[in-house]
């Protein structure tokens, strides 16, 4: 017995020695990781920073590079009078990111179950196509776009530009949904059939609440995507359906760059995407990754 | 309550033939199992009753009435998939219920009905929990509880013990085959399990090919297989193949003069088939041949002795008694009244005169 105890404890030893050379080298690349990761967030949030803090500032002080200052609001009431007016140029964008939205995730849900269920004739075609309208860049279609929009009196229409935004948020969305409905294995739907589903009950019942978290994510995309659209706005609206990228452009005047007004107008365009994460980070990365394995 | 027949049932995609116009029909409250190896049509087969695949050609009936234009809800059939098919975003409890509620069944006489069939699973203290949160062998009682919530006219079963461990398959075949026999519905069952078909079925259709080799009840499967292919399939070892010819009356093996007593015409080249159960190990000089063994294994209910014979491996099943070493030689004696005769050709049984 004690022959057999010695030699176990001295190994234990080495173990532990080992192990604890192998924890302080976990720990090393542990705080190395740690500060790159601290550097990246730094560089990505030093703008938002900057503008955050410009937006309490006022037109002076903006160009003094002071941490300290007296907080104002008064930018926030600036940017809603008039000339500036950004309270219309937020209902519309709203307006045209939700109804976006709320148009291109049934269809896109709709096709994106068909891609995925049906075998149909030139499928993969089709699909690559479809993704491919997004390749082209968008300068190069503006014009017959806006050509089009004028004869149809569609020009500076929130109408138009939710058809604009459809076009460019559809893509996407069919494929993020399709790849979720991809996951979905086809026993769970063949069940539901033999145990009495017609194929909308199927969709009603299984794959909707299952394809949830991807619907989410994909809304959400399309809803930054569609709200943060700038090229088309910019060139099919010029007063009435503004959309607040646009409104930006608004605060480069005769007296410069009003930075403090633009910081306010930023932190205003940004804040509704910062509660959206917030509130839906969860489904988003279980959402991003769902789709990426499958 | 409904039989099933299959007429002409053919299944094509492109130039691959998955079932080739066959034709079944299963008889009320019948357990009949679909056996064969993977990719020979019997899951197709399946599927098609349930109507999840549409047949190329034949028609599919149950009990009085032509399927083959009803989609899978109209078929009045349930079904226990492989992979469960459970719905993992509701409780056990809607899982179960699922079938009821989509077919409009009135509120209150859901509750007792799905507590019912969890009962016969004995699933009731799971009832509100997800399907994650349940074992392997729960999920697949919770896909069968689902499956007997209703009474439909027929049960389809898709290798449904195939995920589970394998001491674990042992219980619920027996699970299964007490529920069929209590429930007393018509139950197409696809395995390529020989065991499960062996103990559940009441009549098995083994296919190859998309074809049917043989239908017939599991004693005939197992004591009168139609050819070699049933032959070698069904039978745990498989039955031993031996390659030879006959030459009045005797069987020779390829490798030698080894002689087995059989009857029947001369042949130049024919397959002897016989099962490591009609073999009898005795000493050596005792048997019909002496062979040497290749290696002994004591599986403890009995032991398996590979022998050398002639060019060719024989497994021959001993008394669990029975001890001996690699190299021994050993008498092996045949059981003339289960000796079986092939075609190497084509594989067909060559059926001997008297025997």
């Amino acid at each position: 017995m004690t022959d057999q105890t010695t030699p176990e404890i001295e190994l234990s030893e080495a173990q532990a020695s080992e192990f604890w050379t192998g924890k302080r080298k976990q720990r090393f690349w542990r705080s190395i990781q740690a500060i790159l990761i601290v550097l990246a967030a730094f560089v990505m949030l030093v703008p938002i920073i900057w503008i955050f803090l410009a937006s309490f500032k006022s037109h002076v002080e903006v160009y003094q590079l002071r941490l300290f200052f007296t907080p104002t609001l008064e930018n926030y009431g600036t940017v809603f009078e008039e000339p500036y007016n950004l309270g219309a140029k937020l209902y519309n964008s709203t307006i045209v990111a939700f109804v976006t939205v709320a148009f291109a995730i049934p269809i896109a849900t709709m096709a994106a179950y068909s891609f995925s269920r049906f075998r149909l004739k030139f499928e993969t075609t089709i699909l690559v196509v479809i993704l491919a309208t997004q390749f082209v860049p968008a300068v190069v279609i503006i014009l017959p776009f806006f050509i089009m929009f004028r004869d149809l009196g569609l020009l500076d229409t929130r109408i138009g530009l939710i058809m604009v935004n459809l076009a460019i948020v559809m893509p996407f969305a069919i494929w993020m949904i399709k790849g979720f409905i991809d996951g979905i294995p086809m026993d769970t739907e063949e069940a539901a059939m033999v145990d009495g589903s017609s194929r909308l009950q199927v969709i009603k019942n299984i794959v909707l609440p299952m394809a949830a978290p991807g619907l989410v994510t994909a809304s959400i995309f399309c809803f930054i995507l569609a709200w943060n659209e700038f090229l088309f706005a910019l060139f099919l609206t010029n007063r009435d359906a503004v959309t607040l990228p646009i409104g930006l452009a608004l605060f480069r005047g005769e007296e410069g760059d009003l930075w403090n007004l633009l910081s306010a107008a930023g932190i205003i365009i940004m804040a509704p995407m910062f509660v959206l994460a917030l509130a839906i980070r969860k489904y988003f990365v279980q959402g991003m990754t769902m789709g990426a394995v499958r | 309550m409904a039989e099933i027949r299959l007429k002409n049932l053919t299944k094509r995609w492109g130039d691959f033939i998955g079932v080739d116009d066959q034709s079944l029909d299963i008889h009320d409250e019948e357990f009949l199992v679909l056996l064969g190896p993977s990719g020979c049509g019997k899951t197709t087969t399946m599927r098609m009753i349930a109507g999840l695949e549409d047949p190329t050609a034949g028609e599919i009936w149950i009990g009085d009435r032509m399927v083959n234009d009803d989609l899978p809800k109209d078929r009045d059939v349930a079904m226990v998939f492989q992979n469960y098919g459970l719905y993992p975003h509701m409780t056990i409890y809607d899982n179960i219920a699922y079938p009821l509620k989509v077919r409009g069944t009135p509120k209150a006489d859901i509750k007792p009905r799905v507590e019912r069939a969890a009962e016969q699973v004995e699933l009731t203290e799971f009832l509100h929990r997800k399907p994650k949160a349940l074992s392997g062998g729960q999920r697949q009682r919770v896909a069968l509880a689902r499956a007997i919530v209703r009474t439909p006219k027929v049960f389809l079963m898709d290798e449904p013990l195939s995920n589970l461990d394998a001491k674990l398959r042992v219980t619920m075949r027996a699970e299964l085959k007490h529920l069929s026999r209590a429930l007393q519905i018509t139950t197409v069952y696809v395995t390529h399990d020989q065991i499960e078909a062996m103990t559940l079925a009441d009549r098995v259709a083994v296919m190859r090919h998309g074809i049917i080799q043989q239908l017939g009840t599991p004693d005939d499967i197992y004591n009168d297989p139609a050819n070699m292919f049933v032959a070698g399939f069904i039978g745990s070892p498989a039955m031993n193949l031996i390659n030879g010819s006959v030459q009045s009356g005797m069987f020779i093996t390829t490798g030698g003069t080894k002689l087995v007593g059989i009857g029947g015409p001369d042949r130049e080249s024919a397959i002897l088939g016989v099962r490591a159960d009609d073999m009898s190990v005795h000493d050596a000089g005792e048997g019909d041949i002496d062979v040497t063994i290749y290696a002994f294994e004591n599986t403890g209910e009995s032991t398996l002795l590979t022998v050398q014979w002639g060019k060719q491996r024989v497994i021959a099943r001993g008394d669990r008694h029975l001890r001996k070493e690699q190299d021994d030689v050993v008498g092996i004696k045949l059981n003339p009244d289960h000796l079986y005769l092939f075609d190497p050709e084509s594989g067909d049984r060559i059926r001997m005169g008297g025997a």
